[in-house]
């Protein structure tokens, strides 16, 4: 499965990336997750399965439905990303399927 | 006997001296677990409130006064949050315990700031859409 995360640099959002992993790990799942910027995920085209917005660019919710169409997208949880939760992250990215 | 005594008494000094090192080590690294969360507090905080502040100024565009206030509002309270966990580090370093430095949490306040600054732009913006 492969979830892309989205934010402003992509900084903080690679932090919760190696938690998500790590949860995916665990849970012996086959996962891809990466972090970009709006701006590179527009230009991205490896196979994307669900895409998850940081609480930081919810206003860019529209312009990225726009931009991905056919792709389940949500913006992460605020608790959950003030928090570092990795494994509520992985949850919320697995219930969009 | 002594000297078996002695080299007895250098195991023990030696275990308590790497105890105490292990010691030190998880407490860096409890702190520095926590010093993450608090900055990941400040930029999911301070990240909603400026997010808001930019919805505020979208729909003011649309013509839609009252739920661009209502933005503005949210963003406020949001913001505060973040603030309060950014003004609580700045205490604790006048107190004397002073903040590790880390990249993140430049990130964390970067992030503050230009959520600040958004807020003021977004009130302009918004007084602006109104008269045109």
């Amino acid at each position: 499965m492969n979830i892309l995360l989205i934010c402003n640099a992509g900084m903080s959002t690679s932090i919760l990336v190696k938690k998500m992993e790590a949860e995916a790990t665990n849970r012996s799942l086959d996962c891809k997750i990466w972090a970009l910027s709006t701006t590179e995920a527009k230009q991205q085209s490896d196979a994307i399965d669900v895409i998850l917005l940081g609480p930081q660019i919810k206003f860019a919710m529209n312009e990225m439905k726009e931009a991905f169409p056919n792709i389940p997208i949500d913006v992460i949880d605020r608790r959950v990303y003030g928090m570092v939760d990795g494994k509520g992250a992985l949850d919320q990215a697995l219930a969009l399927l | 006997m002594a000297v078996l005594s002695g080299s007895i008494k250098n195991v023990v000094i030696s275990l308590f001296l790497i105890n105490k090192s292990i010691d030190n080590i998880n407490n860096r690294r409890k702190r520095m677990e926590q010093m993450e969360i608090i900055c990941f507090q400040i930029i999911a905080a301070v990240g909603v409130a400026r997010s808001s502040f930019i919805e505020a100024i979208q729909l003011a565009k649309k013509g839609q006064y009252e739920a661009a206030e209502k933005a503005m509002l949210d963003g406020e309270k949001t913001f505060i949050e973040g603030h309060h966990a950014h003004a609580k580090l700045v205490q604790e370093e006048a107190a004397g315990n002073k903040t590790e430095l880390s990249l993140l949490l430049v990130h964390a306040e970067d992030q503050l700031m230009s959520a600040e600054t958004f807020k003021i732009l977004a009130n302009e913006f918004i007084e602006l859409y109104k008269k045109i």
